[in-house]
């Protein structure tokens, strides 16, 4: 450990008690993984799915591939708006580790920026110009996005890893890249993209199901959700094998001390592995999604409590990665509960502002003159 | 300053520009434009007016491709570049106003859902509905702008948050309300600026009556920008205003700023009144450009005049450009300042040689790149200099020399009396060792005077804003470190200004 290369804590001190950013960091990541999942998960799946059709949409697959697109004009936008509280906290809790990563890999870092914007403007281009808009083409646009968000989940992982780890900055000082020679880099990153195709594979057949089951094209749809379905099912199985072997594959210090940490530690890590494995059971059960539309929701349901267990094992992991140099310090409280709470009421009142907001637009439907 | 330094050939000053300029102009756009498309489709839809309706759909397609998509990365950049660049400053800003910026991460969330409805539901909801949540979006935005701005004020003008540390002492800073004026107006004019574009390609029975419509919008927001600025003028302290008014301004280049910034906006205004609002039927494509660029060029002209005038902090009177905070100014004299800069000492660990190199990546990396932006070789006297002056070949240039290169340092000093204490040049060319060791002695003496500078701000009352104009470099941070530091970094400017020395790579230190 080279503790003279830690910077020293903010002299400002935490405007709050540490659990409470702890519980906000974790909380705002989940909400962007689910985001994430379609923005990352979402424009891979459409472009196998794109490709697969020949890039075609009046095929299943390329029809696939446009509905996703669509969402994905919205969801990128609310994966960076969800992402930037968790880059707020992240900054609050873990500032020394945090920006000390980002400058050891500072060009990749600026990179990001240049990505998120390549990738999204791709996504438009495909949505506008591609299959969705004109039938057929727009495969290069897709696959431009798609490789973009890929890049940026490594980067996200390097810098994860990055900072995680202050004992090896003396070496990454030296050549940073050899961050992907991790034993853990690559499982992590499978990690993730695995679970945003999986994910985003489920949403597509739930909604399908859904139509399907309303009436509404059905033939189409029940193509779409069997071939989204396949997608839910193989990435699961490679998922629960890349998930087991990346917890083989962490420091002996962090694993024991998930042992060690009782049911703070091991509650959710068992719970995380054993909805993993209950996804995986759920799904094989399921040959014909169309026919078991309550499967389909409760897998959904089951994902996103995974991803929730999973985002607070994720974080404790980080903690433990982190806990030698974080041993040797204690936090500066100087808490501003009255911000705090101002912060909540306008919170409240955003999301009650959006929730009425949409209730309204979903209850205002209009066509012709009538319409806006 | 425990943070390693990011080497970055065009400096971390320049690339924030680069990522915050755009930004700004989305961003205000985004507001602006909230406001308009809002304002615009209300009396579209009271009036049946349909090409103010076109104008309004038309807008709103701008509106999520350039504000929801640039505007939202290039935030996010300026937090990512903050973090390279000057992380110890951006980490106090985040610790003292994390709760500003969750709010207004409130006011986001907001702002984005309502826009990207807002764009989806052109034809498909009933007027009302759009309405709302036009108008919805246009108080999220508004709102993250109330809650910004109390926290990029309060860079400039901390006001009472330096004696008390309090949230909202420093929020409802001194510029607070002023800033709040001006970036309402600029919010307008950045909007006018973009619409004039679609309104162009309303159909012509038509256009005029849509250009003079935002010619109104134009002119009100230079005047309400006109007046925030006025105001936001006059509430600095004067310390500050005498770095950019006034008959000696201490930063010539800051005056400049302001009179191109005050002259754009008269060009805005004048465009919007004459061709906009008065002969709407002279507006052309490149009426729209020029405007866009007047109302660009006061907008980017007040931002580089606001960065310029909080020289040479970060904070005011709390922490300077380099990271360095004043209340630690007299800790890091006593300990050295690779001491609290471990990335700094553990290379100078390994080579004592490199020791100054080190202290100049973390005292002055963050304003000085070696040969790109605010060059520090540019800024150090060689022996080319030294021989251009004392040589005065053909007669006239060596004077002009001095002026180029010396009497920025020299103040006070003239041409012939530099030349009386020039060697000649015959002498200079026998043994420009000699000129080394003048520069070396220049340079140190430099580093002494900004050094003292340190113990003036330590023992400054840091409860109110320090005024820095009496110091010998008003917008410069002080050197702080140990005598050997101050050796190292010396010697090494010293090799830096030796023209015969091999040139080191262009990343600042390498």
């Amino acid at each position: 450990m080279h503790a003279d290369l830690i910077p020293a804590l903010d002299a400002a001190g935490l405007p709050g008690p540490p659990w409470l950013f702890h519980v906000l960091l974790v909380v705002t990541f989940f909400l962007h993984l689910l985001f994430m999942n379609l923005t990352l998960g979402g424009t891979l799946l459409a472009a196998i799915a794109h490709f697969r059709a020949g890039g075609r949409s009046d095929d299943p697959r390329g029809a696939l591939a446009g509905r996703l697109m669509a969402i994905n004009g919205y969801g990128i936008s609310l994966t960076i708006t969800t992402g930037v509280a968790p880059l707020l906290f992240i900054q609050v809790l873990y500032q020394q580790y945090f920006y000390t990563a980002t400058i050891l890999i500072a060009g990749v870092w600026l990179a990001f920026l240049l990505l998120l914007t390549l990738g999204y403007y791709s996504a438009y281009l495909y949505k506008f110009r591609g299959a969705p808009a004109r039938g057929r083409g727009g495969g290069l646009w897709l696959a431009a996005s798609a490789v973009m968000f890929l890049l940026m989940a490594m980067v996200n992982v390097a810098v994860h890893l990055l900072h995680a780890q202050p004992e090896r900055w003396a070496d990454f000082a030296s050549g940073a890249a050899c961050v992907l020679l991790d034993p853990t880099y690559l499982p992590r990153l499978l990690h993730f993209v695995l679970a945003g195709i999986g994910a985003a594979a489920l949403l597509a057949t739930w909604w399908a199901v859904r139509r399907a089951r309303a009436g509404v094209e059905v033939e189409l749809n029940a193509k779409i959700a069997g071939f989204a379905w396949r997608w839910v099912l193989w990435t699961t199985v490679v998922q629960v094998v890349d998930g087991v072997l990346l917890l083989l594959l962490l420091p002996r210090p962090v694993l024991s001390a998930f042992m060690r940490g009782g049911a703070a530690t091991m509650v959710p890590l068992t719970l995380a592995i054993l909805l993993g494995v209950g996804l995986l059971v759920m799904i094989a059960r399921v040959a014909s999604p169309l026919a078991s539309p309550g499967i389909v929701s409760g897998t959904l349901a089951a994902m996103v409590l995974t991803i929730a267990v999973m985002s607070i094992t994720r974080h404790q992991a980080r903690a433990l990665y982190l806990e030698p140099s974080t041993t040797l310090y204690q936090h500066v409280v100087a808490p501003q509960w009255f911000n705090f709470a101002l912060w909540v009421v306008l919170l409240v009142l955003g999301l009650a502002t959006v929730g009425s907001m949409v209730r309204r637009v979903l209850s205002s439907p209009a066509t012709g003159a009538d319409a806006a | 300053m425990g943070y390693p330094i990011w080497d970055l050939a065009i400096g971390g000053s320049l690339l924030m520009a680069l990522v915050a300029i755009p930004h700004v102009i989305v961003s205000h756009f985004a507001i602006g434009g909230g406001l308009l498309i809002a304002v615009t489709e209300t009396l579209a839809v009271k009036r049946g007016d349909r090409e103010l309706r076109g104008l309004a759909k038309r807008s709103s397609l701008v509106l999520i491709l350039v504000s929801t998509v640039f505007g939202v990365i290039s935030g996010v950049g300026i937090w990512v570049v903050a973090g390279l660049v000057s992380p110890g400053a951006i980490s106090t800003l985040i610790h003292t106003y994390v709760w500003g910026w969750a709010i207004e991460w409130v006011f986001f969330v907001v702002e984005i859902v309502a826009a990207l409805i807002y764009y989806a539901t052109w034809n498909t909801i009933s007027k009302r509905a759009h309405l709302l949540v036009g108008w919805i979006y246009f108080v999220g935005a508004y709102l993250s702008l109330v809650i910004i701005n109390g926290i990029i004020t309060f860079m400039l003008t901390p006001g009472r948050w330096l004696e008390t540390g309090a949230f909202w002492d420093g929020f409802f800073n001194p510029t607070y309300w002023p800033s709040l004026v001006l970036r309402t107006g600029i919010c307008l004019m950045m909007a006018t600026a973009f619409m004039v574009f679609p309104a162009m390609r309303t159909a012509a029975a038509h256009r005029d009556r849509l250009v003079r419509y935002l010619g109104w919008w134009m002119v009100a927001g230079a005047l309400v920008s006109y007046a925030g600025y006025r105001w936001w003028e006059a509430v600095l302290p004067d310390s500050v205003q005498g770095l950019f008014r006034g008959a000696a301004p201490a930063l010539a280049t800051l005056a400049a700023t302001r009179h191109f910034a005050l002259w754009a906006l008269t060009a805005a205004l004048v465009v919007a009144a004459v061709i906009l609002l008065a002969r709407p039927r002279l507006a052309r494509p490149a009426t729209a450009a020029v405007l866009a660029l007047a109302a660009f060029a006061f907008f980017g002209g007040y931002e580089r005049l606001r960065e310029g005038a909080r020289k040479p902090f970060l904070i005011h009177s709390h922490t300077f450009s380099n990271g360095l905070q004043v209340a630690d100014i007299a800790a890091v004299n006593e300990r050295g300042v690779l001491a609290t800069a471990g990335w700094g000492a553990r290379a100078a660990a390994a080579d004592p040689a490199v020791t100054g190199r080190e202290v100049f990546r973390a005292q002055c990396a963050a304003c000085h790149t070696l040969d790109g932006y605010q060059s520090i070789r540019k800024a150090l006297p060689s022996v080319a200099d030294v021989l251009a002056v004392a040589a005065d070949d053909p007669p006239g240039s060596g004077a002009r020399a001095f002026r180029a290169r010396c009497a920025a340092c020299h103040a006070g000093v003239s041409f012939d009396d530099m030349r009386g204490v020039l060697p000649s040049a015959n002498e200079v060319r026998g043994d420009p060792g000699m000129i080394r060791d003048l520069n070396q002695g220049m340079i140190t003496a430099t580093l002494v005077k900004l050094r003292g500078m340190g113990a003036a701000y330590a023992a400054a009352d840091r409860t109110r804003m320090i005024d820095t104009s009496a110091l010998p470099s008003p917008y410069m941070p002080p050197f702080v470190g140990t005598e050997p530091e101050l050796g190292a970094l010396s010697a090494h400017l010293g090799s830096l200004a030796d023209d015969r020395q091999p040139r080191v790579a262009m990343r600042g230190g390498e």
